[in-house]
């Protein structure tokens, strides 16, 4: 089949962590060169380049991105910085099927330890500053989500316990994934005590198990034209679908706080211009900041049933030392978060979804060296959830093989 | 990072919770815009300002803070969650304030949510020494706590009096106390200053008064602990009132406001200089409200300046002057001051020295009975003729030495000694008395008020009571006695008190 979509060539990232001996430039140019190696290409053959950090203008008082990218590269070449990888997916996509370009780096860089001190504030003003007046924390909004979401379909008692072991469950499977990870922040297994301990001691509905690190990184990966990809590559991987939805930016004055509504509509309008049923997908790369997050996004993606997604995974993770690395989702097979999530593999920013993509770039050519996507059937698709802010901006991409 | 004109945007909506309504379909929205997103360009124009001040909103989902961002970290453990105002039209954040939470308490949000708060104004977080210090009104206590929800309602004036005087006074005292012996002490919350407990007792007093606040015309606040050495409470306190005639588009008030400091009566000075105003024919002034508020700092005990520390309160006091609805006449009054420095706080210093000894008998008596014995020989009173007196009391024992000697029996004078409730309010002593005498005072009986400020000088007012005190009385349930009785008091120990002292 002749696909006429951008399409991934080659993919690049460093490892995710305390990454404190390297500069941003320095391992922006690690996943870039990896991307290049990986495609095939030299970084003459570029025609432009989309690179993502959410705050380095803050935590590095790095100000033109660009002219580092530049120097990096030593060309001319049109280059835009934006927030997230995925916006910078998005908007390469956008340039490509404009027919401007052929071949695009695409890459994200975030250096979150440079600035440990002060990063929680930095990260919650951001993320909205009227909250962050009221007090508000990175992780009270995951909270307040936790509580809107149970008080909204009535989980009590045993239910709700039922619950809380299967956030907790997410958490112990993402880290279980990540161990075959190399490039993963956090590469050991944790169990469920370990993850309701650190609840109980924080006196707090949600630990510090619950919620992804703070972490350094760089992820990279070469987009081609739907006309020259094959020049390149006997597989690429396309870009199916690409989407991204708004929301307000203060999480209380949305009207359903149950969830983010800006993943339902990003998600209904990838599956329409993928032209793919959602029954087709069974590896997703969601955005777990938090354990809630995970679950909640499976809904909100439609993977699970609105008020459903808690019970799907409780049935999931029932017996979990026989836990086979998916969801059973009433029935549909789903990998999530193989490459152990934000919560394992770790989160830097701009970088997250580079290493999303990354994941589902591997697993769909069959060359993923750890956890492997595995079920009776052929992996053709897979989605990649990213979000900005909480819930603020959600983009939804599909990939897919031929 | 001090940014003056974020501040300035930020405090200007944030300190009174402002917000729009849309006339057309009724969507109303925090914070202001010029248009309804329901009703798109028909709406342009036909928005108007609303506020959330004055309203009770519902705490409708919680989660404890346990680990707060730098800048809250002095508050350690709060509950924050969302409020909405007007049965869900508007949501908002915010967190719980006056409360303590300790580190390992289990918190069940179903124990906070549903309940209704009310939206206090407060200081926002931490800023170093230097800044700009930043204030908001989405910290909340629970209306069924010991801050009651009350409606701010405008009453149309039915009497115009020849004198002027009182039309409506509020008074504001914390809900922490420290006790010790038979003395307790208000003691701030965290977030708690001058400033805003100036801002509490004004918004109690004008709920009390009635008063429409576009009628002020001007503003005094009296206090010696300002958190700034430069930079008025007064405007603060006019502008999160809107007191005087708004100036919607330049966002000014049409108001005077001063502040005013002369130790522990900055207030009470500005007394007759309010009842002059209102007075005034060729420049009609219709209301002037005082204010005396203090967060006065003490050194800790064994240090120079540590004796203030046994007995220093916080709180504020508000009083309405006018021409209309009077509910205590000014009569008269006489004031009197000399160089005697007796208690002062040189630029820069954090604590106040006193005088020791020195500050009684040629300071504190001295002025005081001065000016009550002056006062009634010019008015020609004895103190047969007056039913209530009160004077300045910075401890349980001096203002009853002052009161003997002036010639008051104790059914006189200990209707209106709150030290030992309160501790020493400083600019808001002397007035707290006042308030907690008009509290219970009668039609045409007679209060005399003496004040002292240290450096040195005393006021005193004789003030004549109205037949329209008692129907004023059921608009104020946080009365003296109802912050003296509260069964939400909640006391804490000495390192907890100096931790609040100490503040953001």
């Amino acid at each position: 089949m002749e696909r006429e979509t951008p399409a991934i060539i080659g993919v690049g990232r460093t490892k995710f962590g305390e990454r404190f001996e390297e500069d941003p430039e320095d391992l922006i140019d690690e996943a870039g060169l990896m991307a290049l190696d990986s495609a095939g290409i030299e970084r003459r053959d570029l025609d432009a380049c989309y690179i993502s950090d959410y705050f380095l203008q803050l935590t590095n008082k790095i100000g033109i991105e660009e002219g580092f990218m530049s120097q990096l590269l030593e060309m001319h070449i049109p280059i835009e910085k934006v927030r997230s990888f995925s916006s910078a997916l998005f908007n390469a996509c956008h340039s490509i099927e404009a027919g401007k370009y052929d071949l695009v780096l695409v890459g994200g860089v975030e250096k979150m330890t440079d600035r440990l001190d002060k990063i929680r504030d930095d990260l919650m003003l951001l993320e909205d500053p009227w909250s962050y007046y009221a007090g508000c924390t990175p992780e009270s909004n995951h909270e307040l989500m936790l509580r809107e979401y149970i008080k909204k379909y009535g989980i009590t008692g045993d239910s709700l316990e039922r619950l809380k072991v299967a956030l907790a469950y997410i958490s112990v499977k993402n880290h279980r994934n990540a161990v075959k990870n190399v490039y993963a922040h956090f590469r050991r297994e944790i169990d469920l005590n370990r993850v309701l301990k650190a609840r109980e001691s924080a006196h707090k509905p949600l630990g510090l198990y619950d919620f992804a690190p703070i972490s350094d990184g760089a992820s990279a990966i070469i987009l081609a034209s739907p006309r020259v990809a094959k020049e390149y590559t006997d597989t690429p991987i396309y870009i199916l679908g690409s989407a991204l939805s708004t929301d307000y930016i203060t999480y209380p004055s949305r009207e359903d706080r149950a969830g983010f509504l800006a993943t339902r509509i990003a998600m209904e309008k990838a599956l329409k211009m993928a032209k793919v049923d959602i029954k087709d997908i069974h590896l997703a790369e969601l955005y777990d900041q938090s354990t809630v997050l995970e679950m909640i996004s499976l809904e909100d993606l439609g993977f699970s049933r609105r008020g459903r997604a808690w019970l799907d995974l409780a049935e999931s993770f029932r017996n979990f030392d026989d836990f086979e690395g998916f969801y059973d989702l009433d029935g549909h097979i789903l990998y999530v978060n193989t490459n152990g999530g934000l919560k394992a593999d770790g989160n830097p920013l701009g970088a997250t979804g580079g290493a999303q993509v990354y994941e589902v770039f591997k697993q769909l050519r069959g060359e993923a060296d750890g956890v492997k996507v595995e079920f009776d059937g052929d992996l053709l698709y897979g989605c990649v959830q990213e979000v900005e802010g909480f819930g603020t901006k959600v983009y939804v991409h599909i990939l897919g093989r031929d | 990072m001090s940014s003056g004109p974020i501040e300035r945007r930020v405090s200007y909506i944030g300190d009174r919770l402002k917000g729009s309504r849309c006339t057309i379909c009724g969507r109303e929205y925090f914070r202001v815009r010029k248009y309804c997103g329901t009703c798109g360009r028909k709406s342009f124009g036909k928005i108007e300002d609303i506020d959330f001040f004055y309203e009770k909103g519902v705490l409708e989902s919680c989660t404890v803070v346990r680990n707060p961002t730098n800048k809250f970290r002095k508050l350690g453990s709060y509950i924050y969650g969302i409020v909405s105002f007007h049965d869900g039209k508007v949501r908002v954040p915010g967190r719980l304030t006056d409360r303590i939470l300790r580190s390992d308490e289990d918190v069940d949000p179903s124990d906070f949510e549903g309940r209704e708060v009310v939206p206090r104004f407060r200081r926002r977080y931490s800023v170093g020494p230097s800044e700009i210090i930043p204030t908001i009104s989405l910290a909340f206590t629970f209306a069924d706590e010991y801050y009651p929800y009350q409606k701010y309602e405008i009453v149309k004036p039915k009497k115009e009096y020849e004198t002027p005087g009182i039309v409506g006074y509020g008074v504001y005292v914390s809900r922490f106390r420290i006790k010790e012996g038979t003395i307790e002490r208000s003691v701030p919350f965290l977030d708690e200053d001058a400033i805003t407990a100036a801002v509490e007792a004004g918004k109690l007093a004008l709920i009390h008064s009635g008063v429409d606040q576009s009628l002020i015309g001007k503003i005094y606040v009296g206090s010696e602990s300002n958190p700034y050495a430069v930079n008025p409470i007064a405007s603060k306190v006019a502008q999160v009132l809107k007191l005087g005639e708004e100036e919607r588009d330049e966002r000014v008030q049409g108001i005077d406001a001063v502040d005013t400091e002369f130790a522990c009566k900055a207030a009470t000075s500005m007394f007759k200089d309010a009842a002059a105003l209102v007075y005034y024919p060729k420049t009609p002034t219709e209301y002037a409200i005082v204010i005396g508020a203090d967060n006065s700092q003490a050194a800790p005990r064994g240090e120079p300046g540590g004796e203030l520390d046994f007995f220093v309160g916080f709180g504020g006091s508000a009083f309405i002057f006018g021409m209309r609805d009077v509910i205590a006449e000014l009569e008269g009054w006489y004031s009197c001051s000399s160089d005697t420095p007796d208690f002062w706080r040189r630029d820069l210093e954090p604590y106040p020295r006193h005088g020791g000894r020195f500050t009684g008998g040629p300071a504190y008596f001295k002025h005081i009975v001065k000016a009550g014995r002056k006062l009634m020989e010019k008015m020609n009173l004895t103190p047969g003729d007056i039913d209530y007196f009160i004077c300045h009391q910075p401890n349980p024992v001096w203002p009853m030495r002052a009161a003997k000697s002036l010639g008051f029996k104790p059914e006189q004078y200990l209707p209106g000694m709150q030290v030992s409730k309160f501790g020493n309010t400083y600019s808001g002593s002397s007035p707290i008395g006042l308030a907690s005498v008009l509290d219970i005072a009668k039609p045409y009986e007679r209060i005399m008020i003496v004040s002292y400020g240290s450096g040195a000088g005393s006021d005193a007012y004789s003030f004549l009571v109205t037949s329209q005190i008692e129907e004023k009385r059921s608009r104020q349930r946080f009365n003296v006695r109802y912050q003296v009785e509260n069964r939400y008091i909640e006391y804490i120990d000495y390192a907890t008190y100096r931790r609040f002292k100490e503040g953001l």
